[in-house]
C-alpha cells in the first residue's frame, strides 16, 4: 500500500490529469463519454449489455454528485469518500469488475473536479488531499475487485443450485419411470428444458445399430457418427464440432450395466472452453442419474422375471411329479405282471405266449426309458444338475450302463475293453452312467442289428475317456455342429429312427455337470461313430 | 424258508401294484397279507407277525420312511422298500434307517423274489447256524474263516476277508459304503471310499471269472455293494 501512496503524492504537485485522462474519466452525466468508451474498449470484450453497464455505473456516479452537489460545501467535502464508494460497491455488485472500475475512476475524478480547490480542474492544490485521492481510488478499486468477485461467486452458488433442483426433480422424474421408453422422454424433456440444448435420443435396436430421432434437427455429421457406432458395453463417448454452425455436440451412451439402451446427443452450443466443459459435465452427471435408474429398471425386469421362472418351475415340478408317479406307476404294474406271467411254468412252456409276454415287458422298457428323459431333462432344465460327487470305478459305471441297456443291446454284440490301468474318477456315477447309457443307446439305434458296439475306457493324461464306437451311420461335420442343441434330429433319419432329440442333449449336460466334457466322431458318412465322455481324473490309484 | 409258508405282508396304496405282487408271491409259495394305508399296515404288522414286509414309500396317510421308523422301533422282520425315485441318497437313509434292501420301479418280480429271499435268509440264517454261504462258485465259511472259489481255497488278506465277510453275512443285498467303511476300517476312514473301492478291485482280482465284468460282487452305483447269492444269465425276466 505503502510505495503507490508515495509516487501518488510525488505526482499530486504536478497534476495528476494524465491518470483521470487515460482511465478516461469524465464529469458524471457527460453524455458523449458513450462514444470514446466504445473506441476505448474492444468491442468483442464488451458486448452491447456490458456497455449499458458502463453507462450505468457512470449514471450513478453522476447521481451521487448531484447529490453532494446539493449539500453544503464542507459537508459535501467530509462524505466524498464514502459517498463515492457507493457507486463503486453498487457497481461491483450488480454489473462487475469493469463498471466497477469505471465507476472508482470517474468518482475520484468527479471529487478531485466538483470539491477539491483549484475547482473544476483536476488539479489538487494541497499535497494531503491528493494523498487522500490516491488513497481513495485505491480502496474503491480493491474493493470493487472483492465486491465483484462475491458476485461472481454468489452467482456460480446461484447457477449450482439452480442446476441442483433441476437434477434433483430429474431424478424425481425418473424414480416414476417404469419402462425404458418413460426414461427416454424424461431425458429428452430434462435436456431441452434445463440445458436449453436441442437434444436427440437414438434408440438402439436389436439388430446392431442406433435408429435416428424421427424429428429434430441432428446436424449431418452427428447421424454419421451414430451411424457408424455399434451398440455394445463400452461405446466410447464421442465430441464432435459441427463445422458450418461451430457447435459442440456431445454423444454419450445411456447403458445399465447390461444393455445399451441408446445414444444422447447434445448440442452444447459454442462458446468458450470451461463453458463446454461445464456443460459436459452436467450432462455426463444427468447420464450417471440416468444409468442409476436404468440399474433399477433392470432389477424390477430380473424381479419379474424370476417370477415368471417361479411359475415356471412350479409348473415343471407339477409335471415332474406326474410324470414320475402318474405315468410311472401303471408301468411298473404292467413290467410286474408280464414278470409274475413269465414265470408261470404253463407261459414258460408255450413259446408263443412266453415271446408275447417278452414282447410287453421290452415294451415297457422302452417306455420307461423315455419316461426317465424326460424326467433327467426337466431335471436339467428345472434347476442346473447338482452332482453328488463321489469316487467312483469307471468300470463299474460303464458296468452298470451296459447292463441297464442290456435289452436294448441285445441285437448287437457288444465288445468291452478296460485298460489295465484305470484310476478312479470323483463324479455323481448315477448321471455319468446315465450319460453313458444314452451313447450306448443312441450307437444301438443308429446301426445296423447284429454289427458291433465296441466300449471302451482307458486312462490318456490326468483323464479318463469312457467311449462307444459303432459300426452304423456315422455323422456328417453339418450334424456334428448341432449335435448338443436340445432336441436336434438329424434330418436324416426323422422317418426311419424314432427318438426325441434328448438323449445326447441331457448326456452332454450332466457330463459338463461333473467337469467333464463329451464329443463325437466319425470317419464320415456310412463308416461309424464314435462317442466318448471325457473326465477328470487327478487321481492315481488304481 | 425254514417255516412251511412265510408270510408276506404287502403295505402298497395302488391296487394294481398289489394284485401283481400277491400272485407273484402266491406263485412261489407264500402266503400274502395285504394292507393299503400306513395305519393298517402297522397293525397288520403288529397282529399277523408277516415273515416279511414290502413296503411302498408313497402312502396316502405316512410316508414310508416313517411307517419304516415306527417298524423298527419294536421288529427286526426284514423290510424291502419300493421306491419310484432312483435317488440314491434316499436310498442309503433308508438303508441305515432299517430297510434290508430295495426295488426301483418298475421291476420284476424275479428280482423283487431274489431280494425277498436273500432277506429272509438273513433273517432266519441265526436260527440255522450254518457257518457257510454259498455264492455260486464262491463259499465263505465264516467259522472257518476260509473262503473257496470252486471249491478251492483262495488265499485273502485281513482286508479283503473282512470285506467279504460282511457282504457274505449279507449274502443277496445291498450294503452301503458307510456300513463297510465303518466295519473295516472301524472308524477311522470312514470318509475314504477311495480305499473301499481299490480294496474291492483287489478282491474282484480274486473271485471274479473276470474281474473287469464282476458277476458276484456287484456294485450299486451311489449306494453300495452287493454279493450275489448265484450268478446270473443275462437279466431276469
Amino acid at each position: 500500500m505503502s510505495r503507490p501512496t508515495k509516487a501518488a503524492s510525488l505526482n499530486s504537485h504536478l497534476s495528476i490529469t494524465p491518470k483521470p485522462a487515460k482511465a478516461s474519466a469524465k464529469p458524471a452525466g457527460d453524455k458523449s463519454d458513450i462514444s470514446r468508451l466504445d473506441e476505448e474498449q474492444p468491442p468483442h470484450r464488451f458486448p452491447k449489455r456490458n456497455v449499458q453497464h458502463l453507462l450505468m455505473s457512470l449514471m450513478c456516479v453522476g447521481l451521487v454528485t448531484a447529490a453532494l452537489l446539493s449539500l453544503d460545501r464542507k459537508l459535501a467535502l467530509n462524505l466524498i469518500p464514502i459517498a463515492y464508494l457507493i457507486p463503486v460497491i453498487v457497481a461491483a455488485t450488480q454489473w462487475g469488475i469493469w463498471p466497477a472500475t469505471l465507476a472508482s475512476v470517474a468518482g475520484t475524478g468527479a471529487a478531485d473536479f466538483f470539491f477539491l480547490p483549484p475547482l473544476y480542474t483536476f488539479e489538487v492544490d494541497d499535497p494531503q488531499e491528493a494523498v487522500d485521492l490516491m488513497l481513495f481510488l485505491v480502496v474503491a478499486l480493491v474493493s470493487s475487485n472483492l465486491a465483484s468477485r462475491l458476485r461472481r461467486e454468489t452467482e456460480a452458488l446461484r447457477q449450482r443450485e439452480k442446476e441442483i433442483q433441476q437434477l434433483y426433480e430429474f431424478s424425481r422424474r425418473l424414480a416414476a419411470c417404469f419402462s425404458v421408453s418413460d426414461l427416454i422422454s424424461a431425458i429428452q424433456n430434462y435436456l431441452s428444458r434445463a440445458l436449453g440444448q436441442q437434444a436427440a435420443f437414438f434408440v438402439a435396436m436389436a439388430d446392431g445399430h442406433f435408429d435416428p430421432p424421427k424429428s429434430g434437427s441432428v446436424p449431418k455429421v452427428v447421424q454419421e457418427t451414430v451411424a457408424s457406432m455399434i451398440p455394445t458395453i463400452g461405446v466410447p463417448a464421442h465430441t464432435i464440432t459441427d463445422e458450418p454452425t461451430q457447435n459442440v455436440w456431445l454423444i454419450r451412451a445411456v447403458c445399465s450395466e447390461t444393455t445399451v439402451h441408446g445414444l444422447v446427443a447434445v448440442n452444447i452450443g459454442s462458446g468458450r472452453r470451461d463453458s463446454v466443459d461445464s456443460k459436459t459435465r452436467r450432462v455426463e452427471a444427468i447420464l450417471e442419474e440416468v444409468s442409476l435408474t436404468l440399474q433399477r429398471l433392470d432389477i424390477e425386469k430380473a424381479m419379474e422375471d424370476a417370477r415368471l421362472h417361479l411359475q415356471a418351475q412350479l409348473l415343471r415340478e407339477a409335471f415332474h411329479g406326474t410324470l414320475s408317479h402318474e405315468l410311472r406307476s401303471p408301468l411298473a404294474a404292467i413290467r410286474g405282471s408280464a414278470s409274475v406271467l413269465d414265470s408261470m411254468p404253463v407261459i414258460r412252456g408255450d413259446d408263443r405266449i412266453h415271446s408275447l409276454v417278452e414282447a410287453i415287458s421290452d415294451e415297457v422298457a422302452e417306455l420307461d426309458g423315455f419316461i426317465q428323459n424326460l424326467l433327467s431333462a426337466t431335471r436339467v432344465t428345472a434347476n442346473g444338475v447338482s452332482p453328488r460327487l463321489e469316487w467312483a470305478d469307471p468300470r463299474d459305471i460303464v458296468n452298470a450302463a451296459i447292463r441297464r441297456r442290456e435289452r436294448r443291446l441285445s441285437a448287437h454284440k457288444v465288445e468291452i475293453e478296460f485298460a489295465e490301468e484305470l484310476p478312479l474318477v470323483s463324479v455323481d456315477s448315477g448321471l455319468i452312467e446315465e450319460s453313458f447309457g444314452q451313447l450306448l443307446e443312441n450307437a444301438a439305434k443308429y446301426s445296423p442289428s447284429g454289427s458291433t458296439i465296441s466300449v471302451s475306457a482307458r486312462a490318456e493324461r490326468g483323464r479318463v475317456v469312457l467311449s462307444v464306437s459303432d459300426q452304423g451311420v456315422g455323422i456328417t461335420p453339418d450334424e456334428q455342429q448341432q449335435l448338443g442343441r436340445r432336441s436336434f434330429r438329424s434330418q436324416r433319419h426323422q422317418a426311419t429312427i424314432p427318438g426325441s432329440g434328448l438323449g445326447f442333449w441331457i448326456a452332454s449336460t450332466f457330463v459338463r455337470a461333473n467337469g467333464g466334457s463329451i464329443g463325437m466322431s466319425s470317419r464320415g458318412h456310412g463308416l461309424g461313430a464314435t462317442a466318448s465322455i471325457v473326465l477328470p481324473s487327478d487321481q492315481d490309484l488304481g | 424258508m425254514n417255516k412251511s409258508t412265510n408270510v408276506v405282508l404287502l403295505i402298497d396304496d395302488e391296487p394294481k401294484i398289489r394284485r401283481f405282487l400277491r400272485a407273484g408271491f402266491e406263485l412261489h409259495g407264500f402266503s400274502v397279507l395285504e394292507a393299503e394305508n400306513a395305519a393298517d399296515g402297522l397293525k397288520a404288522a403288529t397282529f399277523n407277525a408277516p415273515d416279511l414286509i414290502i413296503l411302498d414309500l408313497d402312502l396316502p396317510d405316512l410316508h414310508g420312511t416313517e411307517v419304516l421308523e415306527g417298524l423298527r422301533s419294536w421288529s427286526n422282520v426284514p423290510v424291502i422298500i419300493l421306491s419310484v425315485v432312483s435317488d440314491e441318497d434316499e436310498k442309503v437313509r433308508l438303508l441305515q434307517s432299517g430297510a434290508d434292501d430295495y426295488v426301483v420301479k418298475p421291476f420284476g418280480m424275479a428280482e423283487l423274489l431274489a431280494r425277498a429271499e436273500a432277506a429272509l435268509r438273513r433273517y432266519f440264517k441265526t436260527a440255522t447256524e450254518n457257518p457257510i454261504v454259498m455264492a455260486g462258485p464262491l463259499s465263505v465259511d465264516l467259522v472257518g474263516r476260509t473262503v473257496s472259489l470252486n471249491k478251492n481255497q483262495i488265499r485273502l488278506t485281513r482286508k479283503e476277508y473282512r470285506l467279504l465277510h460282511i457282504l457274505a453275512t449279507h449274502v443277496g443285498l445291498v450294503v452301503t459304503h458307510d456300513q463297510l467303511l465303518r466295519e473295516i476300517w472301524s472308524g477311522n476312514q470312514r470318509d475314504n471310499i477311495q480305499y473301499l473301492r481299490i480294496l474291492v478291485r483287489k478282491l474282484r482280482q480274486k473271485i471274479e471269472t473276470d474281474p473287469n465284468h464282476p458277476r458276484l460282487l456287484v456294485t450299486e452305483s451311489g449306494v453300495g455293494y452287493r454279493l450275489q447269492a448265484r450268478l446270473e444269465n443275462g437279466l431276469e425276466a
